[in-house]
């Protein structure tokens, strides 16, 4: 990409703290981490009970919100993890994809850090940072794939080596998250939905079918827009009969759906890419159920699997200090002028 | 809390100030009220990407550091909310990173504190003994200003007379006019800045009274420096935690919010 400038960087085997920031959405995070993968802390400052009032995020609020906290979880990350600003040897910060009024904050305030403490910036692309998350729990294997989904995101990407991204599916319209927290607002849970659903489909004992949609058969795309339709008109159907519609039941039938649907594409991805490991991130990993069936299936398959803790799965600084230690190593840093972009291309940011 | 070191009233002091609230970025550096150097431009849209490379430079190119600095000042709005936040998370950030005192500025005030000093220069104000009102304006849309009215004269005045606040021009112009036909003590009525897009409205509020006088300017650093100054020098500090923008107004989405739960 154009702002990133290669030069002589350090070399691989030195000891160096990163500090990252995070705040692509409703989340003010700060990571202190050394090497990479040894996280001193990694504050994560959520605006979630802000919104809950208007039934999701609203952008306006989560960037006044952000410019309120930075500087507080900016502190309170390095006292966290012991060091102080001098020991800093680089700034990585979340340039995209998000909210643009939100990572502008982000943007600005690493910018500034990286001035003030005349060290390298580098800006770091959010889903690497949610795939790089497993780094932090585990060594990667060459070729992998990564399942990724989020409020904001559903794709199968392929690792063929360290740091380059291939994405070969994508969600077509709503990301997982999305179609969760949707048909959660169906079955009147609060915001964000998507861990009650969750819940309330693990205790179901029926279950109401519903459709999968597979695209088409050679197709690792996603769709879940007619998935959420056929919940909301299983309830109209309900209603009009003059019958209370099995809540439960529902949320089985649409969780089984989209587990069903991504699984076995993901599985399918890993067996036509010959990969060595299955990768599982993003907010909606930290799904019971999801995390179960792929659990199975990979062992079925006999694909060694990782999955992030859940505080790593959601969005978080350290995770962003994961992905930026591929480009710390090969000394690709951004230049002052970075810019955050609201959508910015995963392969495009591969090292 | 971060501790600062007692400056003295009479020793000499730095200050680095920015504004990004409206179309102009800028930055400058005044040293004991004077203006050493200045950066202005309208080039970017976007605040963001230039911000930091540009103090830089102006750092750099007057042999300065962070740690030569005395104080951050920032152009604290009203104004555009992005534009306001980028000023606004990079004085905190630099402020903190470098332990130095922030101190926060109205951008209004700025606007119209530049306004004055360029109004002095030109001479453009005959009065001695009688006081001018500046009104500065940037446009907030629907015919709607963000503005606020201060009173000076030559004898060194400036005070505030009505707070920052987002007014529909059309009542606002005709409010001064009103009052300065009725305030003989008034010589003068400027209305400054953002002034384009309303001078038809405030050449229609001109009755028979007061007359309302226009002048278009740019917001310049300079003037959040030398505001910042004075209240460092009255010891004045801002909490760099707690700072954030003078936006005016509650989020469109707080306030649909707060009409539905009155029932509206």
């Amino acid at each position: 990409m154009s702002d990133m400038n290669s030069s002589t960087g350090p070399s691989s085997d030195s000891d160096y703290l990163l500090l990252a920031i995070e705040t692509s959405c409703d989340e003010t995070s700060v990571a202190l981490v050394r090497n990479g993968r040894e996280v001193l802390s990694n504050i994560i400052s959520s605006q979630i009970e802000t919104h809950k009032k208007f039934g999701g995020v609203v952008p306006e609020i989560a960037s006044r919100k952000h410019v309120e906290s930075i500087t507080i979880i900016i502190e309170q990350a390095l006292r966290e993890a012991g060091v102080s600003l001098p020991d800093i040897d680089a700034v990585a910060v979340t340039q995209g994809p998000g909210l643009i009024g939100a990572l502008l904050v982000g943007v600005v305030a690493a910018k500034s850090l990286s001035l003030a403490l005349d060290v390298p910036l580098i800006g770091t692309h959010h889903i690497a940072g949610h795939i790089y998350a497993n780094h932090l729990v585990g060594d990667i294997i060459y070729p992998a794939i990564a399942l990724v989904v989020s409020g904001g995101h559903t794709e199968i990407v392929l690792l063929e080596e360290e740091g380059k991204f291939r994405i070969i599916g994508r969600t077509r319209d709503d990301a997982v998250g999305e179609a969760y927290d949707k048909v959660a607002r169906a079955l009147h849970f609060p915001y964000p939905g998507g861990p009650y659903v969750d819940k309330l489909a693990q205790e179901a004992t029926e279950e109401v079918v519903l459709p999968r949609a597979w695209l088409e058969p050679d197709s690792y795309d996603f769709s879940f827009s007619g998935l959420k339709s056929a919940v909301l008109s299983e309830i109209n159907r309900s209603r009009m009969k003059g019958e209370s519609p099995d809540f439960s039941a529902l949320a089985r039938g649409f969780q089984q759906s989209v587990i069903d649907v991504v699984t076995t594409k993901a599985i399918r991805a890993a067996k036509e890419f010959g990969v060595r490991q299955m990768l599982l991130c993003g907010g909606v990993a930290a799904n019971r159920g999801l995390r179960d069936r792929l659990s199975s299936l990979c062992e079925e398959a006999g694909l060694p699997l990782l999955i992030p803790t859940n505080k790593l799965c959601t969005d978080n600084a350290a995770m962003i200090a994961a992905a930026a230690d591929l480009k710390y190593r090969r000394g690709q840093f951004s230049s002052l002028d970075l810019k955050a972009e609201p959508i910015l291309s995963l392969e495009d940011w591969s090292v | 809390m971060k501790r600062y070191e007692k400056k003295s009233d009479d020793s000499s002091v730095t200050v680095l100030s920015f504004d990004t609230s409206t179309a102009a970025f800028t930055a400058a550096i005044v040293r004991d009220g004077i203006l050493i150097d200045s950066i202005i431009s309208f080039t970017e849209r976007n605040h963001s990407v230039r911000i930091l490379s540009e103090i830089k430079e102006l750092l750099s190119r007057n042999g300065l550091q962070g740690t030569d600095l005395d104080a951050v000042a920032v152009g604290q709005g009203p104004g555009s909310y992005t534009g306001v936040r980028i000023a606004v998370t990079a004085a905190k950030t630099l402020a903190w990173a470098w332990s130095k005192p922030l101190i926060g500025v109205s951008s209004l005030e700025a606007l119209a504190y530049g306004a004055w000093q360029g109004l002095q220069e030109a001479n453009e104000d005959m009065a001695q003994d009688r006081d001018t009102w500046i009104i500065p304006l940037m446009d907030a849309r629907r015919g709607q200003v963000y503005t606020s009215r201060f009173t000076t004269d030559h004898c060194g005045k400036w005070e505030a007379v009505d707070g920052d606040g987002i007014r529909l021009i059309v009542d606002w112009a005709k409010r001064i006019e009103e009052e300065a036909t009725l305030e003989s003590q008034v010589a003068a009525i400027w209305f400054v800045g953002e002034t384009a897009p309303h001078q038809a409205t405030i050449e229609l509020a001109e009755q028979s009274g007061a007359r309302l006088r226009i002048m278009a300017c740019d917001m310049n650093a300079a003037a959040v420096g030398q505001l910042a100054e004075l209240r460092f020098r009255r010891g004045e500090r801002d909490d760099i935690h707690t700072f954030v923008p003078n936006y005016t107004q509650i989020t469109e989405a707080e306030a649909k919010l707060l009409a539905a739960s009155r029932g509206e």
